[in-house]
């Protein structure tokens, strides 16, 4: 299926650019900013593209009539900036939009002057167009948390975008008010929304698709210009599958993502900006590269944690290592919930607009509980929930953070890890940067700052707002915008958070490019056949840490043919990875002639993934209908060529 | 969105471990369209090679990791650190776009390389480069000789700040002599005139270039004071070059020196313990060779006895 990804300065494949009489009702549909309900995701996408390609067809007259009227004063300042990629941060449960305004990075604010949205959309039956749907960016309605919680609107989708029902997360999510419906065999989940007293289905994409369509409309509004370009920030344990949903996500909005940024290597480069504009202070402009400064940047919210160690001088700043796991505020405040209701499940498991209202008061009572907790020892719930039960009870910090100890145990090791893996010691760390929602847990900041050795935690950034000033930034350097004072002049160079490697005989997983190593990166692994005589092996490519392929994400396959009949253990079957900065992956393979230097035949390149759905099945599958017969192994280590370091 | 595409020369850089081993680093040829995995080089140990496109060979293309980074070879790790930095920001795709792909690729792996001091020394030594301080010449033997018995301290003249004004010849030519080449003097013979002399000439230095040494040191610092052949990579062309400060350099070179000798200590030491297990067969050989070394012994001693007695038996005759 083709994705669209136009390239930096290009605006889009002539190719695409064809007449296509779906164009007209594509562009009315968008520019009411409302979706119709489509059939499967198949053929959303299609039109997705088409979508997309009308936008930029007819770029110039639907939105630059809204903002002709006031540019005419600043045109020039407008010109420069007019493909400067914007930052947007999407949490689980709140947003936001920053953006780079030619001195500094400002935050955007709704029409009800917030910073910080709520994440979701509200599914409302309108009868004049269908559907229309709104979310937290909308400036039409405000919807209090408590409709929010009725069943009709869908959020966390962060936490359930790309992943496959049978995931643990999308059975947690279980709970929620909304429907999320697993079968259990790898696909996507089932969700839907109450509209009507009907629960009307969608998708994780297409919610986030709403979402960001509005966020869109808001800031072409605010800032009088088109915006195509955006980076956004995603967790660190987001696979390359999670990544690509994120990325068609926008792609339905009509955004093209020109980086998605790990949050904490957003964090970090804001990290880089401030450190050097200090140094530019004391030093009145000195070489600035002198002194290195290492960081620990933990970033907890409400859907993910990610820990990643930092070095950073002169405004470059190197990310040593990185690590994530899917747990958030919605895990504390689940625990919370199962707290004060040990027979939640049972409770809520039927689903009649009674209970999930009940529930919904239940869940807001609990998060105010926890919000409280962080500047007070106890708290009082008292909430009537309506169907005639009332809950009066005291909360204990003590109380809490015994129900939380599993989430506290596994932030414990994560930066654990992470130090291991960027072979750092505490006392090797000069800033402890704290950013994220629950960040401001105590129990969380004492025991982030224990284990860094560290009486207090990194001044001068703002827990919410750090992660989308450092997109915001990004996006200005990548769109090659430069400062005369230098603020811009700065840089992060990423890592890969997880290792990519293929499957070898006996369902081993080789990794052919480590974790944490710095990108842009290119490196090649030689293989060899299992068989004699062997002509065609499966190149099958994962994503993970796990030393069998099973504990690892499969981002795709193909087939390396035309290698030269040998016997097995003999043939050279070169298995080459490049990530770009953009963090594409592609992967180079094919067959050496034997005994020269020269390829047997024309090489595979593919863009890695090339799988959509049901992933999981298709491992499976494949060993099932191929057994071991296209096999690859490895060459002994004294035999296996020089691998440049 | 291909890679290669808006670069004419796609480089890549190999790294063969031991001379003779195949070298297999890939070279990603690039053509207009797109970059087709090429080929492999075997055999031929040169550090780097490049393959162009139309444009054919461009000079610029960095010959190996040093140069890339625009560092001397014996710079430090903070020195490799900074460099990468500073040109982390000037190619890095975010900063320079697409084009900054190749370049960029090339520093990650050249700072990769060159961070880690286990794989920077396998580099340099796989390139014949390794840096002329670094002892591998030092015969151990210093350059002057030595008039009378050894002394517990010698003359020593730091040429690197030696100005060349022959005072120091003039009062004690035996002693000392002038290198014309370099223009420089430096110590002939170890105390070849009087005492009386030799004490004129050390203050006569203008520059206070002549300094009494501990007899041991002298042969590291007349090693490393003579200016060594440098060879040429780069922009860092041949020429000749020594160190800056010759005392350091030395204090540094003794360490490193000392640190092989542990290391090959460890690893000699480490032999022993890895010897293989014998096997039976060559218990029985060593057995057999026991035993007849002993028989040897007995025979000898028989032998002896047997001559002892016959030579008695002569005497009483």
């Amino acid at each position: 299926m083709p994705l669209w990804v136009p390239e930096r300065s290009q605006v889009a494949p002539a190719a695409c650019l064809s007449p296509s009489p779906e164009a007209p009702r594509a562009l009315s549909l968008f520019s009411s900013s409302s979706f119709l309900p489509l059939p499967n995701s198949q053929c959303l996408v299609w039109r997705t593209d088409l979508l997309v390609i009308s936008l930029f067809r007819m770029a110039e007259q639907p939105y630059t009539v809204a903002s002709d009227s006031e540019t005419t004063g600043d045109d020039k300042s407008q010109s420069a900036f007019h493909d400067l990629a914007i930052g947007i941060e999407v949490g689980t449960s709140k947003c936001s939009i920053a953006v780079w305004n030619g001195a500094q990075v400002e935050l955007l604010r709704n029409t009800r002057k917030q910073k910080s949205m709520r994440s979701y959309v509200m599914f409302k039956d309108d009868t004049s167009s269908g559907e229309a749907s709104s979310g937290g960016a909308s400036n039409k309605t405000a919807y209090e948390e408590k409709e929010i919680l009725s069943g009709s609107a869908i959020f966390n989708m962060k936490r359930l975008i790309g992943r496959a029902d049978t995931d643990p997360i999308v059975h947690a999510s279980k709970n929620l008010p909304f429907v999320v419906q697993t079968l259990g065999i790898g696909v996507k989940p089932f969700i839907a929304a109450l509209v009507n007293n009907v629960w009307r289905s969608t998708t994780p994409e297409e919610v986030l698709a709403i979402f960001l369509v509005e966020l869109k409309t808001m800031a072409e509004v605010q800032l009088k210009r088109l915006i195509r370009n955006v980076v956004l920030t995603i967790p660190v344990s987001f696979n390359r599958f999670q990544q690509i949903r994120v990325e068609r996500a926008c792609a339905m909005a009509g955004l093209h993502v020109l980086r998605l940024m790990p949050e904490p290597t957003a964090v970090a480069l804001l990290y880089a900006q401030q450190q050097q504009q200090q140094q530019q202070q004391s030093l009145h402009g000195g070489m600035g590269s002198g002194c290195e400064k290492v960081a620990l940047i933990f970033n907890m919210g409400a859907g993910y944690c990610d820990v990643a160690t930092t070095a950073t001088a002169g405004g470059v700043s190197q990310i040593k290592a990185m690590q994530g796991c899917t747990l958030g505020g919605e895990d504390i405040l689940k625990n919370v919930l199962y707290h004060l209701l040990p027979n939640f499940d049972s409770l809520y498991s039927n689903r009649d607009t009674n209970k999930i209202r009940s529930m919904g008061l239940l869940r807001i009572a609990a998060q105010d509980a926890i919000h409280r907790l962080s500047t007070q020892s106890s708290v009082q719930i008292n909430v009537d929930l309506g169907d005639g039960t009332k809950m009066q009870r005291v909360l204990h910090q003590s109380e809490f953070e015994e129900v939380n100890r599993n989430v506290f145990e596994i932030c414990e090791k994560l930066i654990k890890l992470c130090l291991a893996d960027s072979k750092l010691a505490a006392e090797d760390i000069n800033d402890v940067i704290l950013v994220g929602g629950c960040s401001r847990i105590p129990k969380i900041r004492s025991l982030v700052l224990g284990l860094c050795k560290k009486e207090k935690e990194y001044e001068g950034m703002d827990a919410l707002e750090a992660a989308v000033t450092g997109a915001a930034l990004e996006g200005a350097v990548a769109s090659g915008i430069t400062d005369p004072s230098g603020s811009l002049d700065m840089l992060t160079i990423q890592a890969t958070p997880l290792s990519l490697g293929i499957r070898v005989h006996g369902g081993g997983f080789v990794p052919i490019i480590q974790r944490n190593t710095a990108i842009p990166v290119r490196k090649s692994t030689i293989f060899t056949t299992t068989q004699d005589g062997q002509t065609e092996a499966l190149i099958v490519v994962y994503e993970g840490d796990g030393k069998m392929v099973e504990e690892n994400h499969l981002m795709g396959y193909f087939k390396v043919t035309a290698i030269p009949l040998a016997p097995k253990g003999t043939a050279e079957i070169s298995v080459c990875m490049d990530i770009d900065a953009a963090n594409t992956l592609r992967v180079f393979a094919g067959a050496m002639m034997l005994g020269t230097d020269r390829a047997n035949s024309p090489f595979f390149e593919v863009r890695m993934p090339t799988l959509d759905d049901a992933h999981g099945w298709c491992a499976q599958a494949l060993v099932k209908t191929h057994g071991s017969a296209l096999d690859l192994t490895t060459i002994p280590k004294e035999l296996q060529p020089q691998k440049v370091q | 969105m291909i890679s290669c595409s808006r670069n004419p020369a796609a480089f890549a850089f190999s790294m063969p471990d031991k001379p003779g081993k195949v070298d297999r680093t890939f070279h990603f040829r690039s053509t207009s369209k797109t970059s087709v995995y090429n080929a492999r080089s075997r055999g031929a140990a040169t550090g780097i090679r490049c393959c162009s496109g139309k444009k054919g060979r461009e000079d610029s293309v960095p010959r190996n990791y040093y140069e890339l980074l625009g560092v001397s070879t014996d710079s430090t790790p903070q020195q490799i650190k900074d460099a990468y930095r500073s040109l982390q920001k000037k190619h890095h795709p975010d900063i320079a776009g697409q084009k900054g792909h190749d370049y960029t690729l090339m520093l990650n792996q050249a700072y990769r390389t060159l961070m880690r001091e286990e794989s920077r020394s396998r580099y340099d030594t796989a390139c014949g480069r390794r840096s002329e301080w670094s002892g591998s010449n030092f015969s151990g033997l210093g350059y002057s000789s030595w008039n009378g018995p050894l002394g517990s301290q010698a003359l020593f003249v730091d040429e690197h700040r030696c100005i060349g004004c022959q005072e120091c010849v003039h009062h004690a030519s035996e002693t000392f002599e002038m290198d014309e080449a370099f223009g420089s003097a430096r110590v002939k013979v170890q105390f070849g005139d009087h005492a009386k002399n030799i004490e004129v000439s050390v203050d006569s230095c203008p520059v206070n270039c002549i300094h009494w040494v501990d007899a041991e040191e002298l042969p590291l610092l007349e090693f490393l004071v003579r200016p060594q052949p440098k060879k040429a990579y780069g922009v860092f062309g041949g020429g000749w070059e020594r160190p800056a400060d010759v005392f350091a350099a030395a204090k540094s070179l003794k360490k490193q020196l000392k640190e092989q000798e542990e290391k090959k200590h460890n690893r000699d030491h480490k032999g022993d313990a890895e010897i293989e297990p014998e096997t039976p067969a060559q218990t029985k050989a060593r057995y057999h060779a026991g035993m007849k070394l002993q028989f040897q012994e007995l025979l000898q001693m028989f032998g002896r006895l047997g001559e002892f007695f016959v030579a008695e038996e002569s005497k009483e005759k």
